[in-house]
């Protein structure tokens, strides 16, 4: 009866043969990216081959969880359809001191107290059958 | 560096007004704009050997006929030797002008016809558009799951942008009114009316700090050039437009990848492009420059050299590229005001520097212009494509 359970649910991430991995361990609230044993680089998203020397050596590693904010938006309105219910949500691009990038959701704080350069942590939630990988202000229990 | 400066030219140009047209059917604008770019070089139809038809994105049935050479049927041209697409979304322009010069240049093809329409305007519902939009381009496992669309991704790009130069809204915001100052004269275009940054600051806010009247408007249009040698150009016409410098940067396909959201790649690709050219940017005298949203226009001004590091915002404020001013900039209005027909927002800003260098802009011409340097980004802005032209060669 409500509106939004006329709405479309959050799209599911399309997962990849690589990508499996990481949606396994964040199902276990970890935060995992992989590493090349060939040229020692840390990568994220998951690949196929290591991006910069194509080999296929490529191990998981657990990340810190740490971050910083690179950039940020407050979405309020003309969302996707399947995150009209979920408006105002902030999107955003996080460094991880690993030297990786990644795109997420910054939640349990008040959008208007983001700033760039802003540290945060991981934190999982559950939207529909996957635990995304969300950030929160660091420190922010 | 390209072989092209100076042997590839366009001869001709069409357009049909972009807008929302809803009787007017996609391959209109195709036929329409054609028709004319064939007349405005004064070409035979059959001597045309090579069709382009950039890619549509309202229906991939239409386009499948795009690729499939309906265009070649509709025109009736017999001495067609390939019908080839070439897209890559809002950058197809200039990987169109690249290909048609290169197969002029190499011999493959003599007259090149290159053409582009879409019915983003009237071809989907708005909340389809959104959703289109919440898709194209944006990786399904690791971007769409958190609620990216271009409206948040123009939001990280600029909130990046303010961060690291000072820049105000009221200053980005001075693009739309920029760009609208030349809609006012472009018969074409969209939106027509004068735009003040008050106007555009009352706007409703979708992604911060991204408005409504930052964005696109998504519409339905057409536009098609030809692309032959110089030496045939300058027998067809007296104002043919000469192809001199082009460069290209491809840094990222999900923006979340990129390393710089305040810089992408238009130095490097502006450096090359100038560097062919042999000119510089004091040398230009229009620069047609792909918008979509504001901070786009403006970091690619900047980043080409036209301006310093942080200083773009207060360019378009003082009207220093309005109609007038000293760097008339993205004279069709640009995607804002001009509105946006998927890949062909980026052609219609090409054709528009094709028809300044040929003296038909009609009330908005640049007196005496000499050389335009053109940009252009697909997609999440993955790329940063530069062209120079002139109607003399540098
Ligand atoms: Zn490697």
């Amino acid at each position: 009866m409500t509106q939004s359970e006329e709405r479309p649910c959050r799209p599911e991430p399309e997962v990849s043969r690589v990508g499996a991995p990481f949606w396994e361990a964040a199902r276990n609230g970890k935060l995992i990216i992989q590493h090349c044993r060939s040229c020692n680089e840390n990568i994220f998203y998951p690949r196929i081959r290591c991006p910069k020397c194509h080999s296929d050596a490529l191990d998981w590693i657990e990340a810190s969880g740490k971050g910083v904010i690179y950039s940020y938006s407050v979405v309020q309105n003309n969302a996707p359809s399947g995150f009209l219910a979920d408006m105002p949500y902030v999107v955003a691009i996080v460094r991880l001191p690993e030297g990786v990038q990644m795109l997420t959701n910054i939640v349990d704080c008040d959008p208007d107290s983001i700033h760039c350069d802003m540290p945060v942590e991981v934190v999982f939630r559950q939207v529909e059958n996957f635990d995304l990988p969300l950030f929160r202000p660091a420190g922010n229990k | 560096m390209s072989r092209l400066k100076g042997d590839v030219a366009v001869a001709g140009i069409g357009e049909v007004p972009t807008g929302r047209y809803p009787e007017r059917d996609c391959m209109d604008g195709c036929v329409i704009s054609a028709v004319q770019a064939i007349a405005d070089a004064g070409i035979k139809k059959d001597s045309i050997d090579f069709v382009i038809p950039c890619g549509t994105v309202f229906s991939s049935a239409y386009n499948s006929d795009l690729v499939t050479s309906r265009v070649v049927e509709e025109l009736g041209l017999k001495g067609i030797h390939n019908n080839a697409q070439v897209f890559s979304g809002g950058a197809s322009s200039a990987s169109i002008l690249k290909v048609a010069g290169s197969l002029v240049e190499s011999g493959i093809a003599r007259n090149v016809l290159c053409v582009h329409s879409d019915k983003l305007g009237t071809g989907l519902s708005g909340q389809a558009g959104i959703d289109l939009f919440a898709y194209a381009g944006i990786h399904r496992e690791w971007e769409v799951p958190f609620g990216q669309h271009y409206s948040s991704i123009a939001g990280l790009v600029t909130t990046r942008y303010k961060h690291e130069t000072g820049t105000t809204d009221e200053q980005i915001t001075a693009v739309q009114v920029s760009n609208r100052k030349w809609a006012e004269l472009n018969p074409n275009a969209m939106f027509r009316k004068p735009l003040t940054i008050e106007e555009v600051m009352a706007s409703k806010m979708l992604s911060t700090p991204i408005r409504a009247k930052h964005s696109n408007m998504l519409a339905d249009g057409g536009a098609a050039f030809i692309v032959t040698s110089a030496e045939r150009a300058r027998d067809l016409t007296d104002t043919p437009v000469y192809v001199l410098g082009s460069g290209g940067r491809v840094t990222h396909h999900s923006l979340s990848q990129e390393a710089d959201l305040t810089r992408f790649g238009y130095a490097d690709a502006a450096a090359d492009a100038f560097a062919e050219a042999g000119l510089s940017p004091k040398d230009i005298d229009i620069a047609e420059i792909y918008d979509s949203y504001p901070i786009f226009e403006l970091i690619a001004l900047e980043e080409m050299g036209f301006v310093e590091r942080g200083q773009g915002g207060a360019f378009f404020l003082e009207g220093r590229t309005w109609p007038g001013g000293e760097l008339p900039t993205t004279t069709n209005g640009g995607m804002s005001s001009q509105g946006h027909t998927g890949g062909g927002g980026g052609v219609a800003i090409l054709v528009e520097a094709f028809r300044q260098l040929m003296g038909k802009a009609g009330e908005r011409q640049v007196p005496d212009a000499r050389f335009a340097a053109v940009s252009a980004t697909g997609g999440t802005y993955v790329d940063a494509q530069i062209e120079i032209l002139g109607n003399q060669i540098s």
